[in-house]
């Protein structure tokens, strides 16, 4: 809220009464009284954007947000930032802030899903919550209740959002964005290392010799670390190389050394072209350190018939398949890409690399659904599944730009492997979303690692596989806190009955209240929306309405089923326009919060304004939640539904046997429990002085909350609560996270922090207490200490021999044989031309903050279809021209530009997917890793013509 | 004083009604349910319809056409904020190693002979330290537990801020979106055309705790009165 000069009057003369009766005064209040005198009010904070995870310094003056600079003595930007990062300033003062829960009515004023929306109390928005909550659990449990989370929650509000969703509600279906972002870099760390996040730290940067972009334009989409890599290749131009690896040029080319244009999905062929590099020339050259691979390394493979993540024959929505090939709510044209998820046909293109795998061209593949098992494989395997993949079968398949010269394009491919294997060189490799969201993204995950482990350049200072997060707290909070359906805290998993238990323990909650399925991930939740089983979604801190691919399809469940949907945003997005209820969110400074970001760095803020409107936190909208529903209303036995097959049991009598009643609420237990009520709002705390705290205190605004009373705060500090309690969870586990008031004092800390210290190099016995505790005896110098999937049998590339014992593999880490396969839609006669969706610089996501910031619009109000000036011309398209993008499942306009920031070869197209008005996920297909679940939107098929 | 109670809270929200407080008549409205009626259509950015793209066209991009000698420059949206680019870019992109079109008006030397922005101090700053590997170990050159900063002076362009277009982009000319509501408010008269981060600024209030340590303490290592955050494994 800002202060006018008339306001702030007023606050003076409250400010001065309260004082004469010697009372302290709300933060805000007082720090408006100082204001007067024209100061600022410096104060450290992170950046709301990408995984980067830049500090800023951010100044306020009379409650409003002034100013932004960067800040010099953060670790990860030194006084830098992007565009975005200064305009952080601007972010919250849209004018089209959402400031009251708006309810869909009919004329009699009750809720009616095709009425108009009306302004309403949060009383009313949450006796609705409450109403369609009850409705869904009668209607399929747990199950039925749904949430659309987020890599960009704080961790306070991620964790109280789990906290809710899976000790009170006992439903998994809660997952985040970051499954469209990061889920294949998370299996591809589950499967190689056996917990999750990455080995390196953005020093890496300063340190290497060599920087590998893997199919991520790091120069748009993480600038700051892109200035690193620019400051680095500048200091030493001679000796340090930059590749970039991409399907179309960009800004990130325009830096490199060498370019190397890929055909869509065969950077899973480069990957493994480089480690047949290794493995055939080691004989002659020496090259794998065969000491480190031995103490440190297996060799594993699973099966490759896993199909696309795509809805399976027989699911509700795509019954019956009718005589024209269209099948329930799925058109024939639909239908076509999504019969592949059942049953392929080998093409000529991945034949040879399946071959060691047991299938040719031409064969028929069935698929079943995607799988995590992988069994041990011996060394010699391993080279067998390489042999295909020599410089003209890779060169071949890999070549994207058609008028590249074939002989050239194999010396830039000879030049990577080479600069990969030279002696002495250090190398990272980078990516991002190109590798993540890819229908084989866990496979290619792990491919990264096996190039690096062979030449033991992983895990060292100046050296390693590094996967870069998107979002700022995809790490830090979507996957840590564990806010995906099938986590819990610090790498545990719902599946696991002995996590569980700790959880439960830890929680103050009765054994067995966890539900042990966790199987709706994001995509499931919008399919399970369709099927009708999902009957209230709440969508936090995402735009999940525009954010998913084959967007109609859920578009249209939500609005035309019977079902109940809630969107909290700071600003009305696609997804609020498609909701039945929308809550106002307090924005990024106008709460305290914390973020954890893509180098395990932590980092703090404290609230730097009172939020606009009545918009609260999201951790008040979960909290004020957890008031309505009791021990009796959430615990007691549910029939199987949906993918649980097995009742839960009612605990009800176990938690009156542990002092609750019937009628305590889950506030009282989750979030108000005597524990969480210890941690006191104190104004003389250094921390606190001076601060606002809206849940605490309540503030000057006097917003009307849930139960119709001015809300007052809940009295303690219930973000340093929520915190420490999560802590606990990683806490001599290896994810070790810092005291609360350690991260107000310093600009973040990289986790594990163990004794007051940050972790650089995980893994490494140099600088990780963890591997150096591992390593004692064996005197090793890397233990992979995660406990994931490390007892595995035996087998060969095409199966695996059931009659082998499990053999653990302690400390290790896995090398896994893995072939290209072509994805699901590929360019065709009808549909001839690759499309690509990501972001720009100047636009975050679906732009809901950035658009509404001037300087960014104006930067790039629109989203161009970025095209070959030799395609336009053959499809009769003017530069600036209006063009359609069509899919088989639907079309968007918009302007066409050939001589703008990416530069595709002929044959594909560039969409960025941040503007409403281009709605470009109404073209993407919802095919995933089906592995991950993560969603590809970097490839389908379109064909482009004028509008 | 602990925690502010409930009461002076209280006490300060009657101040606050003492002298009348805004947005008090609203609320009572709002606390009975139903009162503006707002479309669906209304909402965001895009005012057509959502469920076909016939009739929906994005906001079109019309930059700047004056040339970089005859442009007018744009404000600073706020004190150091980035400037935008007042002039056409056609020919002057991509930057490359080798090729950066922008330096050739925009280093100070040339600058105020054509009459371009001068790129400020700040960019021939060197904020990082330089750090390295000591005896086969990796060395920091200042202690991050302390927030210290390394900060150099330097005669040439930081690599790190090379890439001009990270921070500074041309402008379309059309209508917004949406309006913005953001004050700017200048520390110098001249705010929003100068940049004034330099010398003691750069390190201004970077001390951000005010009346305790700014720095990592032991007590704050121990962690002592925090009962939620014992760990969980320690007895597993």
């Amino acid at each position: 809220m800002s202060l006018s000069r008339r306001e702030f009057l007023k606050s003076s003369a409250a400010a001065s009464a309260a004082a004469a009766v010697g009372m302290s005064v709300p933060a805000e209040l007082e720090a408006a009284a100082s204001q007067a005198e024209g100061d600022w009010r410096w104060d450290k904070a992170a950046c709301r954007f990408c995984g980067t995870g830049c500090g800023i310094m951010m100044a306020t003056k009379n409650g409003k947000i002034v100013a932004v600079k960067g800040d010099p003595a953060a670790p990860v930007n030194r006084g830098l930032n992007c565009i975005k990062g200064y305009f952080n300033a601007k972010i919250m003062y849209g004018a089209d802030r959402l400031t009251q829960p708006l309810l869909r009515v009919g004329a009699d004023g009750k809720f009616d899903k095709k009425g108009k929306f009306v302004s309403v109390s949060w009383e009313r928005a949450f006796d609705e919550m409450e109403v369609n909550i009850r409705k869904a659990l009668k209607h399929g449990g747990p199950e039925s209740v749904a949430v659309f989370a987020s890599g960009q929650y704080t961790i306070m509000e991620g964790y109280a959002a789990q906290k809710m969703m899976k000790a009170g509600f006992r439903s998994n279906a809660i997952d985040p964005n970051a499954r469209h972002c990061m889920a294949s870099a998370v299996v591809g760390f589950y499967q190689t290392f056996g917990v999750d996040e990455p080995s390196g730290c953005y020093d890496d940067i300063e340190l290497t010799d060599t920087i590998v972009s893997w199919g991520s334009n790091m120069a748009e989409m993480h600038p700051i670390l892109w200035s690193r890599v620019t400051d680095r290749k500048l200091s030493d131009p001679e000796k340090v190389k930059v590749i970039s690896i991409q399907t179309y040029t960009h800004r990130t080319s325009d830096l490199a050394d060498t370019e190397i244009i890929f055909s869509p999905n065969t950077d899973t062929a480069l990957w493994n072209y480089v480690a047949r590099e290794i493995v055939m020339r080691d004989e002659k050259e020496g090259i794998i350190d065969w000491d480190f691979v031995k103490k440190h390394m297996i060799f594993a493979a699973g099966p490759v018939n896993i199909g696309y993540g795509m809805r399976r024959a027989g699911e509700k929505s795509i019954s019956p398949v009718n005589a024209d090939g269209s099948a329930g709510n799925y058109s024939a044209l639909e239908m076509q890409t999504i019969n592949k998820e059942m049953k392929t046909t080998v093409s000529a293109k991945e034949g040879p690399a399946l071959e060691p795998f047991g299938y040719k061209a031409g064969d028929t593949m069935k698929h079943t659904g995607g799988t995590l098992g992988h069994w041990e494989i011996s060394f010699e395997d391993y080279k067998k599944s390489l042999e295909p993949y020599d410089l003209h079968y890779t060169a071949t398949i890999v070549k994207g730009n058609p008028d590249e010269n074939l002989e050239s394009f194999k010396e830039k491919l000879q030049e990577l492997a080479n600069l990969y294997i030279e002696k002495g060189r250090k190398v990272v490799s980078f990516w991002t979303m190109g590798m993540n969201q890819h229908t084989r993204g866990t496979w290619t995950n792990t491919l990264a690692y096996n190039v690096h482990f062979m030449l033991n350049k992983q895990a060292r200072p100046g050296n390693g596989a590094f996967s870069l997060t998107g979002q700022p707290s995809a790490c830090g909070t979507a996957r840590e806190v564990g806010t995906f359906t099938h986590r819990l805290p610090a790498d545990m998993m719902v599946k696991n009955p002995k996590h569980r238990a700790m959880a439960e323990k830890k929680w103050m909650i009765p054994a067995k209240t966890l539900n042990g399925v966790g199987k709706q991930h994001i995509m499931k939740i919008h399919r399970d929306i369709e099927d009708g089983l999902i009957k209230f979604a709440w969508v936090n801190v995402c735009n999940a309405y525009q954010d998913s691919a084959s967007a109609s399809h859920w578009i249209k469940a939500a609005r035309e089923m019977d079902n109940f949907i809630v969107t909290s945003d700071g600003y009305p997005g696609i997804s609020a326009k498609v909701s039945d209820l929308i809550l106002p969110s307090a924005m990024m400074y106008e709460k305290w919060g914390a973020y954890g970001n893509a180098e395990r760095r932590t980092q703090h803020w404290r609230q730097q304004v009172v939020p606009v409107g009545d918009s609260m936190s999201d951790t008040w909208q979960w909290v004020e939640l957890s008031k309505r529903f009791t021990v009796k209303d959430l615990w007691g036995s549910y029939e199987p539904s949906g993918p649980r097959k097995k009742a839960l049991p009612s605990v009800i009598a176990q938690a009156k046997a542990m002092g609750y009643s019937e009628n305590t609420t889950m506030y009282e237990i989750l979030f108000a429990n005597k524990i969480a009520k210890s941690y006191k709002l104190d104004q003389k705390d250094p921390i606190q002085t001076g601060y606002d705290n809206s849940e605490g205190y309540g503030d000057s605004r006097n917003v009307v909350g849930s139960d119709g009373e001015v809300f007052n705060g809940y009295g303690f500090f219930i973000q340093k609560y929520l915190w420490e309690e999560y802590a606990s969870f990683t806490r001599g586990h290896g994810h070790d996270l810092a005291p609360f008031d350690m991260y107000h004092k310093v600009r973040g800390l990289k986790w594990p922090v163990v004794d007051g210290k940050e972790t650089a190099w995980r893994f490494n016995a140099k600088y990780d207490p963890y591997a150096a505790k591992a390593t004692e005896k064996t005197g090793n110098s890397h233990a992979f200490y995660g406990t994931l999937a490390k007892a595995l049998q035996s087998g060969n590339l095409t199966g695996k021999d059931k009659t082998t014992k499990k053999k653990s593999l302690a400390n290790k880490a896995k090398i896994f044989a893995r072939p290209y396969m072509d994805p699901p839609e590929m360019p065709d006669a009808n549909y001839d031309t690759w499309l690509c969706t990501g972001r720009v610089l100047e636009h975050w996501h679906s732009g809901t903050m950035t658009m509404r910031v001037p300087e960014l619009f104006r930067a790039v109000p629109e989203a161009l279809c970025y095209m070959h000036p030799a395609d336009a011309k053959a499809k009769g398209l003017k530069q600036g021209g209006l063009a359609w993008v069509e899919s088989r499942r639907g079309k968007v306009k918009a302007r066409v530009e050939t001589r703008g920031r990416n530069r595709p070869p002929r044959g594909l197209v560039f969409v960025p997917w941040f503007d409403e008005k281009v709605f470009i996920n109404k073209v993407c297909l919802d095919a995933t890793c089906p592995m991950s679940k993560q969603n590809d939107f970097k490839k389908c098929a379109v064909k482009i013509y004028k509008a | 004083m602990k925690a502010m109670s409930k009461i002076t809270i209280g006490l300060v929200a009657a101040a606050l009604l003492m002298v009348g407080c805004v947005g008090e008549s609203a609320k009572a409205s709002s606390k009975t349910g139903a009162s503006n009626i707002v479309t669906e259509a209304s909402l965001g950015l895009r005012k057509t319809d959502l469920y076909t793209e016939d009739s929906t066209t994005a906001s079109k991009t019309e930059y700047r056409t004056a040339q970089a000698m005859g442009s007018t420059k744009i404000k600073r949206a706020f004190q150091d904020a980035p400037p935008m680019i007042p002039h056409d870019t056609t020919g002057m992109l991509p930057i490359k190693i080798g090729d950066n079109r922008c330096l050739s008006c925009h280093l100070p030397k040339v600058a105020s002979g054509v009459g371009a922005t001068p790129i400020p101090v700040s960019h021939f700053t060197n904020f990082r330290p330089h750090n390295i590997i000591k005896n086969g170990m990796f060395k920091k050159e200042v202690d991050n537990y302390k927030n210290e900063v390394s900060i150099k002076e330097t005669t040439h362009l930081q690599g790190a801020r090379f890439n001009c277009t990270q921070c500074h982009a041309p402008q379309s000319q059309g209508n917004l979106a949406v309006e913005n509501t953001f004050e700017a408010v200048y520390l110098q008269k001249d705010g929003a055309e100068k940049s004034r981060w330099s010398g003691t600024s750069l390190t201004e209030s970077l001390d951000t705790i005010k009346g305790g340590a700014n720095y990592i303490t032991p007590e704050d290592i121990a962690n002592a009165n925090s009962p939620a955050g014992a760990s969980i494994w320690t007895h597993h």
